[in-house]
Formats: C-alpha cells, sequence, structure tokens
C-alpha cells in the first residue's frame, strides 16, 4: 500500500470532519459523505488505515472511518 | 411569469426599427388605411412595420432605442403639423398615419440626396454589395440624381483604421447616423465610441481619436452589426464576399450559450453574427463567439487517427478502424492485468451533451465501471453539492432576463465582463436603469467601473475568506431583523433554520468579529446587507472565485442559505445564479458525468434509478462511485489507474500543480486523447482521435440558465467523424454496441432516463428554439424559474456554514497570495482563441502584482518575475496593478509555456475536490530566465511537436483511410 496515498486519503477525511464540525452529529454526517461520494478503493483503503499505528485520523474522522467499516461488513 | 410567446419571434428576420413595448394597453391606430394595434409605447415606425408596411428608415434599429436623426422615416399624422419622425413618435389611440405620398416621397428623396452627395459610388466594389441599407434606401426612396454633384467638400479621402484584426473602419463611407455609437452604449454597455466635432466635421471616434485597438473597445461586433453600411465592415466579408446562407446555432465559448447565425458560402463560414431570437443573448455578442471561429479551420487541427506504443515515439497516421481497435484492445489488456477499476475516463464539458452521456454510458457499460469524470470537477463541483444540499436542484435558480428585475445585485467571484460578456453587458443595462451592485472580490472588477451605473459598493475581502464573509452578511440579515420570516416558515424546514439561525446570531459571525479575517470593514460589510436585503429583488451570481476553494462547497450553501433567509427565491429578478465557465458545464454535469450520479443526478446507490439505466443500457451498472480526476491522478501515480479516454479537456493545462498531472499521465500504459488539436494533455497520450468542432456536429449544449440550445452542423468533420460517432465506435470495439443514427435519438434515451428531461426532443427544441429544463409532465415547456412554489427536496434547508481557513496560508517564506483567473479575449486553457486573432489582445499571461508589493522588491512593469509556491516555480512578466490590493497577485492561464498551474496546489474543496485555484501562497522576485519547469516543458514540447510533424509527413506506403 502506498503510504502517500493513504496519507491523502487520511488527510482528506480529516478534512471533511473539520468542516462537518458544527453538524448535529459530525461522525455520522462524515460517514455519509464517504459513503455517497468516495470510490470503493479509497474506501477500502481508509477502512485499512485504522490498523495503521501511526494513523493520523482526528477522533471524529476516524469515527466515521469505525462507521462505515461496520456498515460495509453488515453488508457483505 | 415569463411569457413564453415573444412577439418578436414572427419577424424575427426583420427589423422593425424600435425596441419592442411590453405594455399591456393596447393602442388602435390606422396607418396607411390598416387598423393595428399595438402595446403603449410602440413607436409609429415599429407599429407600420408590423403590419408589413416599411417605412425607409437609415439610423433605426429595433435593438437601439429611436435617436431621430436620419429624417428618412418622416410620415404626417392626421391633423398634425409638419412631418415627424415615425421612429420617435409613440402610437396613440386614433391616430390616422399616412406613410407615403407625393410631398413624403420628395422629402425622403431630398434627404438621400444629401446624404449620396457625401459617399463615395463604389457600390459594385464595395463590401457591403448587396447588403447595404444606404444603397436599398437610395433605391426605396427612387432618388435618380444628385444635383449638388460629388465635387463639393467631402470626407471621401478619411483615413481607413484597420487596426481591429477583425473589422475595418472606413469613415468615408459613414454617414453618421450613431447606430455605431449607440450600439456600443445601449447593447454593450461600454461607451467605447462618440460622436466627435459638430455638424460637417462630425465623425466616429474610438474613445478620444484613437485607433479602434487603442481605444476602450472591447470588440463585441455590436457596432459591427449595427453599421447600415460598409463603414464598419468584418474583415472576412472584405475578403469573401457576402454569404449566401445561413445556419442558426449556439456558440461553443462560454456558459452564456449564445445563438448565432453561422453565415456561410458553400461549407465556409464567412461571419458569425449573434441571432437576435437567441433566448440568452438577444442578438448580442463578445469577441469570442463573434471573430474567434477561425480555429476551426487552422492548419493545426487533428484530422488522422494516430497512434503509438509510447510517449517518446513519433505518431503513426492510421486508419480511424486500426485506432479504435488499438484503443480497445488496450483497455481490455489493462482492465484484464489491473482490474475492473483499473481504467477511466473524462467527458468534455465543450462537447455536447449526446456527446458526453456516450462517452458516460461506455464507462458505465463498456468500461464497467464508474470512473467517469468532467472539467465541472475542477469549477463548479462545489455548485453541484451545495445546490443541491441546500434547494434540492444542482443548478442555476434563474434566467439571464430575470437580473432586469432586479434592484440589487451581488456579483461574489465572478468577472462577468471577462468571463460572460454577454451576460455582463445586461448586468450593466439593469445598473444604468438603478440596480445597486455589490462586488465581494479580491480584485477591483470592470464592472465596477460600469459608465452610468447607480451605486456601487466594493468588497475587496482576502482570498480564502469566502465563507466568513457570507456569514456576517447573515449574521447582520438576522440581527438587523432583515429576514423573509413568511418565505422561511412556508419554504423552509424549520429544525434546520432553527439550528442555522442559532449559529449565525453568534457574535463570532458578525462582520467586527471578522473583519481581521475578512479585511473587509465591518461597516461596509453591514451596508451591503442592508442593500441586499432590504430591496425588492436581490439576485446573487457567483463564479469560480466562490467555488475553486477549500470550502467552495460551504460557501455555495451560504450563498443559498443568504437568499433563503431573505426570501430571495422562487421569482423573477431574485435567485442564486452560478456562472458556469465553460459552453456545458451545466450539461455535463446533467448528463452524469460525475462518478457517483446517474444522468439527471440519480445517485448511483440508488437501486431504482440505477435499476432504469441497467433495463434500457442491458448492463449491470455498479452501484458504487467511481474515482474523481484528482483521485484518478493519485491512483496513477500509485499504480493502480492506468489507461483513461479524455474527450476534450486539456487537463494537464488547466488541472492543478501540472507535476503532480504529469506524473500521473505518465504514469498510464494507455492515454487516448479525442480533442481537436495536439493539446498538453495529447501529448502525454498513446491514441489520437481526431474530434470535431461545434461548427461540424449536431447536439445540444446547456448554459448556465438551465437551457438547452441547439447545435447544427453545418461543415462537414474534418476528421470524418463527429465525437459521438467516435464514442460509439470505440463502445462497439469494445464489445458493446451502440445504436444511433442521429444525436436526436440520444436525446431520446436521456429524455427516457432523466426525470428532469423527460418532455425535451429536437422536435420541440425546433418548435420554441429552447427550453430550460426541468421539461417534463409537470413543465411541458420548460422552467424559467426554479422553486416557484417549492423546491425538489420539498422545504428549502439551511445548512450550517462554519469558517474554516484554509490549509493555504502565507507565511515568511510565501508572503503573498496568488489567484487566478480569465481574461476576455482567450477562453480557458486557449486551445480554441490562441489559434486565431484574439492573440492580438493577449499573447502571453503577466502577473499583475499592486505597486506597492512590487516596490518593495525592485520590481519594476514588464520585468521578468519568478513566482514560487510550494508546488513549484513559474516565471512570468510583471504588470503593475491597482486592480489588485497590497499582498494578492493574479495571472491567467491561457498560455501553456506559462505554468500558472506549476505554482497552484494540491490543496481542495472538502467536499468535492475542487481544487483551491484561487488561494495559493506565493513568492515573487526578480529573475533573469524561465524556470526549471519551462525549460523541461518547452524541450517536452518540442520533441513532442516533432513526433507530430514527422507523423504529417507525406506516407509512401502508410495506411490511410
Amino acid at each position: 500500500m502506498s503510504h502517500d496515498q493513504s496519507e491523502t486519503l487520511i488527510h482528506m477525511v480529516n478534512q471533511i470532519a473539520h468542516n462537518l464540525q458544527s453538524a448535529s452529529d459530525p461522525a455520522t454526517g462524515v460517514k455519509n459523505h464517504l459513503e455517497k461520494f468516495w470510490a470503493r478503493s479509497m474506501k477500502e483503503r481508509i477502512i485499512a488505515c485504522l490498523d495503521a499505528p501511526d494513523c493520523a485520523l482526528t477522533p471524529v474522522a476516524r469515527q466515521a472511518v469505525e462507521q462505515l467499516a461496520q456498515q460495509r461488513r453488515q453488508a457483505s | 411569469m415569463l411569457g413564453y410567446y415573444d412577439p418578436n419571434k414572427s419577424a424575427l428576420s426583420k427589423d422593425l426599427g424600435t425596441p419592442a413595448r411590453l405594455s399591456e394597453n393596447h393602442v388602435s391606430l390606422e396607418i396607411d388605411g390598416v387598423e393595428i394595434s399595438v402595446p403603449e409605447g410602440t413607436s409609429v415606425m415599429r407599429a407600420a412595420a408590423l403590419a408589413d408596411i416599411n417605412i425607409p428608415k437609415l439610423c433605426a434599429s429595433d435593438n437601439l432605442e429611436a435617436y431621430g436623426s436620419c429624417r428618412l422615416c418622416a410620415v404626417q399624422v392626421e391633423g398634425k403639423r409638419g412631418y415627424p419622425a415615425s421612429c420617435t413618435t409613440p402610437v396613440e389611440a386614433g391616430m390616422q398615419v399616412t406613410t407615403q405620398n407625393t410631398k413624403l416621397a420628395r422629402l425622403r428623396r431630398n434627404v438621400m440626396e444629401l446624404y449620396i452627395s457625401d459617399h463615395p459610388l463604389d457600390c459594385l466594389t464595395c463590401a457591403a454589395n448587396g447588403d447595404c441599407e444606404l444603397q436599398d434606401m437610395a433605391g426605396a426612396v427612387g432618388l435618380r440624381e444628385v444635383r449638388y454633384g460629388y465635387s463639393g467638400e467631402n470626407h471621401l479621402d478619411a483615413e481607413k483604421d484597420e487596426s481591429n484584426p477583425y473589422f475595418s473602419f472606413d469613415p468615408s463611407k459613414c454617414i453618421v447616423c450613431s447606430r455605431c455609437v449607440r450600439a456600443c452604449e445601449e447593447v454593450q454597455g461600454t461607451f467605447a465610441l462618440t460622436i466627435d466635432g459638430r455638424g460637417f466635421d462630425s465623425k466616429v471616434s474610438p474613445s478620444q481619436m484613437e485607433d479602434f485597438m487603442d481605444s476602450e473597445c472591447v470588440s463585441c461586433g455590436a457596432c459591427v452589426q449595427a453599421c447600415p453600411t460598409a463603414t464598419l465592415m468584418e474583415k472576412s466579408v472584405i475578403e469573401q464576399g457576402v454569404p449566401d446562407h445561413s445556419v442558426i446555432t449556439t456558440c461553443a465559448y462560454c456558459g452564456v450559450g449564445c445563438s448565432f447565425k453561422a453565415e456561410m458560402k458553400g461549407s465556409e463560414v464567412v461571419r458569425m453574427v449573434p441571432y437576435k431570437g437567441g433566448d440568452a443573448n438577444h442578438g448580442h455578442s463578445c469577441v469570442k463567439g463573434r471573430f474567434a471561429f477561425g480555429y476551426a479551420t487552422h492548419q493545426d487541427r487533428l484530422t488522422t487517427p494516430m497512434i503509438r506504443d509510447s510517449i517518446e515515439e513519433a505518431w503513426r497516421e492510421v486508419s480511424w478502424e486500426e485506432a479504435i481497435g488499438f484503443a480497445a484492445e488496450r483497455l481490455k489488456t489493462t482492465q484484464a492485468k489491473y482490474g475492473r477499476e483499473s481504467i477511466g475516463g473524462i467527458t468534455s464539458s465543450r462537447c455536447t451533451n449526446e456527446e458526453t452521456y456516450l462517452v458516460q454510458k461506455l464507462i458505465r457499460t463498456a468500461f464497467r465501471n464508474n470512473n467517469t469524470d468532467t472539467c465541472a470537477r475542477v469549477c463548479h463541483s462545489p455548485t453541484g453539492y451545495g445546490l443541491k444540499t441546500t434547494l434540492g436542484e444542482s443548478a442555476g435558480t434563474q434566467t439571464f432576463d430575470s437580473v432586469m428585475k432586479s434592484d440589487a445585485i451581488i456579483v461574489i467571484g465572478a468577472n462577468p465582463t471577462d468571463a460572460h460578456p454577454v451576460f455582463a453587458s445586461q448586468m450593466r443595462r439593469r445598473m444604468r436603469q438603478g440596480a445597486s451592485l455589490i462586488v465581494a472580490d479580491p480584485r477591483h472588477i470592470d464592472l465596477l467601473d460600469t459608465p452610468h451605473r447607480s451605486d456601487a459598493q466594493h468588497l475587496p475581502l482576502r482570498p480564502g475568506t469566502n465563507v466568513a464573509l457570507v456569514n456576517a452578511l447573515a449574521h447582520v440579515v438576522v440581527n438587523e431583523g432583515l429576514e423573509d420570516h413568511d418565505f422561511i416558515a412556508k419554504r423552509c424546514d424549520t429544525e434546520a433554520y432553527r439550528a442555522w439561525r442559532d449559529f449565525i446570531s453568534e457574535e463570532r459571525h458578525s462582520p467586527e468579529a471578522v473583519e481581521n479575517v475578512t479585511g473587509v470593514s465591518a461597516e461596509a460589510v453591514r451596508r451591503a446587507a442592508r442593500t441586499y436585503a432590504s430591496v425588492p429583488n436581490g439576485a446573487i451570481y457567483y463564479g469560480l472565485g466562490v467555488t475553486e476553494h477549500s470550502q467552495g462547497s460551504t460557501m455555495v450553501m451560504g450563498i443559498a442559505n443568504l437568499a433563503m433567509a431573505t426570501g430571495n427565491i422562487g421569482r423573477e429578478g431574485v435567485g442564486v445564479n452560478p456562472l458556469r465557465g465553460q459552453n456545458n458545464v451545466q450539461g455535463s454535469c446533467d448528463m452524469g458525468s460525475f462518478p457517483h450520479e446517474l444522468p439527471g443526478y440519480q445517485h448511483v446507490g440508488d437501486a431504482e434509478a440505477r435499476g432504469r439505466f441497467e433495463e434500457i443500457w442491458g448492463v449491470p451498472i455498479d452501484d458504487e462511485p467511481g474515482l474523481r480526476i484528482p483521485n484518478m491522478f493519485d491512483a496513477a501515480i500509485e499504480g493502480t489507474f492506468k489507461a483513461m479516454y479524455v474527450q476534450g479537456e486539456d487537463i494537464a493545462q488547466s488541472d492543478p500543480n501540472t507535476q503532480h498531472v504529469e506524473a500521473a499521465l505518465t504514469s498510464l500504459d494507455c492515454l487516448i486523447v479525442q480533442d481537436i488539436f495536439l493539446n498538453e494533455t495529447a501529448k502525454y497520450a498513446h491514441v489520437l482521435l481526431p474530434g470535431s468542432s461545434f461548427l461540424e456536429k449536431n447536439g445540444t449544449f446547456t448554459n448556465a440558465e438551465r437551457r438547452i440550445n441547439r447545435v447544427r452542423k453545418v461543415m462537414p468533420p474534418r476528421a470524418g467523424k463527429e465525437d459521438w460517432e467516435i464514442t460509439v465506435d470505440l463502445a462497439r470495439a469494445l464489445g458493446y454496441p451502440m445504436d444511433y443514427q442521429h444525436p436526436s435519438e440520444i436525446m431520446d434515451e436521456i429524455a427516457r432516463l432523466a426525470p428532469t428531461f423527460t418532455g425535451v426532443s429536437y422536435d420541440k427544441l425546433e418548435e420554441l428554439g429552447s427550453l430550460q429544463w426541468p421539461c417534463n409532465e409537470a413543465h411541458p415547456q420548460g422552467t424559467p424559474t426554479m422553486h416557484e412554489f417549492d423546491f425538489p427536496i420539498g422545504l428549502g434547508r439551511f445548512a450550517i456554514t462554519e469558517y474554516v481557513a484554509t490549509e493555504e496560508r502565507t507565511n515568511r517564506r510565501f508572503p503573498l497570495l496568488l489567484t487566478t483567473g480569465r481574461i476576455l479575449s482567450q477562453y480557458n486553457v486557449g486551445a480554441q482563441t490562441r489559434r486565431t486573432d484574439n492573440q492580438s489582445w493577449h499573447d502571453e499571461d503577466v502577473l499583475d502584482i499592486h505597486p506597492s508589493d512590487a516596490e518593495m522588491r525592485g520590481i519594476g512593469d514588464g520585468d521578468w518575475l519568478g513566482i514560487t509556491s510550494r508546488s513549484g516555480q513559474t516565471v512570468l512578466r510583471a504588470r503593475l496593478s491597482e486592480r489588485m490590493q497590497p499582498g494578492v497577485v493574479y495571472t491567467t492561464f491561457h498560455h501553456p509555456g506559462s505554468g500558472a498551474n506549476v505554482i497552484t496546489t494540491n490543496s481542495s474543496d472538502w467536499a468535492t475536490n475542487c481544487p483551491e485555484y484561487k488561494v495559493t501562497a506565493v513568492q515573487v522576485e526578480k529573475v533573469s530566465q524561465p524556470s526549471a519547469w519551462q525549460k523541461r516543458y518547452d524541450d517536452f514540447d518540442r520533441a513532442q511537436r516533432e513526433y507530430l510533424a514527422s507523423a504529417r509527413e507525406p506516407v509512401a506506403h502508410g495506411v490511410r483511410q
């Protein structure tokens, strides 16, 4: 897995989380955004990032990605 | 409510002399014994013309207010003295008018005689021969002799002005009717022309007796069109003669979508004349659409398909069959090796709706993935996101004509006089009638300098602080009690509104609190908010200065919030109006170019919608979104995305961080470029499919007001195929046959699948001229104004718009902010306009810098400057300009060697990845040589041109079709 690509994706999720910080449920907002706009490969890769030791996801972003991971596990 | 019936339409080919009046009161009168009833305020001349009684005229034209100078249109009115000019005489009830009798005939002949006594008699060799109103009128009044002779004092030796590349000015033929002067004022709104001197000395003067090129003239062509003689004449007509037939089509430049008459001889376009019946432009044009069409026949046009194995090799000219076969084989091999999702494509916002639809269809069906995107990604994708979230539809809410009912016009991050010139002229017309103007822009734009405008306010904000500003405007509206509570209660979701109101009322959003962020004085913000919120009709227009930011989507939602809070939605004169960049950006979005949306903005995850597509397309469709353009680049560099089909878009020049894009393109195993020229992207390609210009195909474009206009083929495609036919061939070669005989059949399929297009057909377009979607059972004749009664999502949704400062910040190393944009004469990457005489106005991109920033660095006008950002460096010449605020520099991206996008960064909108072109922290210093990138670019460019040239050398045994 390319480190750069993961970094880019982490940066993107953090940015989304930052922009949705004032929403009523930011984590779900971020999760829905990823669900709706991100390609399959990007979703899989960001979920894989959760296990990386140096994963720089901010708390809300991490929560959103965890929700996404859970949702996809349930769907499959 | 707008009427669909235009009284002008019945007589579009005829000049009725004076403009239509729209009064509902009708007045009946008798002209030459014929009874006619016309709206109050109509001139006698127009009333007569409507009754097919044609009164001779020279200074009158129905796109200009009556002037009454030529006296040729004199009539007699029962009970009145003298011979009033019919153009300046309004109809009265019961009037009895005589347009022709012995006295009038003699009077007209005498007038004509005086004109001709000072006019060259070279009719047979004159460029206007056969197309001259003076000649026609001399015939109409029966002029047979000129008793004064021709040897008296005259203007026959007046010197020509050939300075403009597109038209000549021959004052010896001028009759001083002032039509050109009035067209420049009333139609274009530039006021570049005047009549200098008095009496016999009167002459038309650009600015203060300057050449046209040196004057304020913007070369829109309105004066040339207005001239009744050969005084102002297109050089193409001087060279080629008067055209013999014409076809009405739609301009392929900006998002205004002007209708033009392509005036032809055989299959050659002699001139493009703006079409009076065009619903977007009403007979006006700009220098691009009017004159810059020569690129279509430029020698650089690609006319033969070409292939090569690597970008280090020369091109080989091959047959269409071989090129398509080669492309298909490479795509299949790539997918076999790297997987289904390893390929994708980009639809063109310059091609037609039908062509765009087919490319995304090809990707979703034959590529079997959703890796489709379009150049709207890098311009208006935040509009799609922001407006859909708040108002429920990804489109502007008004017609262009709506601005004529606006009382306050806010323009944010847009420069209409350069980027949407024909609409800017309309805005200026409204401003001259008294509408207030509020401009929020880091730069001082030309709209602020509109002659004879009323009140104008400029909010010169710091780049990147849009959201802070729009929140402050909304804060004032809420805290000063300027909300439209009825509208909010009736039309908006209460819970979302309450949450938003709590948010926006917080003191941290007040103009005073954000003054230090935006750099705009609190008082100016308060005044602007009051102006917008307190007039009956407030309208907001915005451009890429809103969308191309890290908070582009947030800003679009902030604008929608402001419009909803003040009730400025759902009628004429108000609304939220994105000014679209390219001719078919709206259409390419409508046609399902985005990776997450099928045509008609239906999400790929929506099983019901997807099912309808699967039924008609006959294959399963992936239910997950595909990659967006920046994601494709990242994946290409990473090695998981390996092949791309790009139709009519130059990503190598237009997308940010050029070196990143170049790295992505060189990582591809197969790049298929379909374009009319060897553009920057094509230099990285393995397959070149020569496309067709807008003059060579049938189809439709959709402009910024959702208006679907017909594009009509006026000449055969240079390379033999319209673009949609190439996509059909590629689909077939990939094993997904498409069966269309004509683009109208593609539109029929779109109408079956996109709920907002169900009523659209070529037959209806022929009947009505144009259609604004939604056009369906509920709106069979289209929808000029959106959201009149409800929103597509029921109630409007206020969105929380937290201001988040961009990560692209200035510091000691990069102390200035760079913002980029366009100018009038060039279009986008310049591939078209650089191949026309528009180069005379702008043949290089320069860096605008405020004199104080320049002085600090010892920079003089014209010095070479190295501009360095965190992404790269390029070198441009300096232009000192007080349009800029200190700390902000500006450039355009029309010339590839300028490398404007070498310096722009990967920073992008949080919601859509639309690049943040408008904010780049840079340093600027004097240098003596081009940048390292520019040197590399020059070498690469030279090599690639040679690869093309060697393919074009005569082939002894090659395979040509």
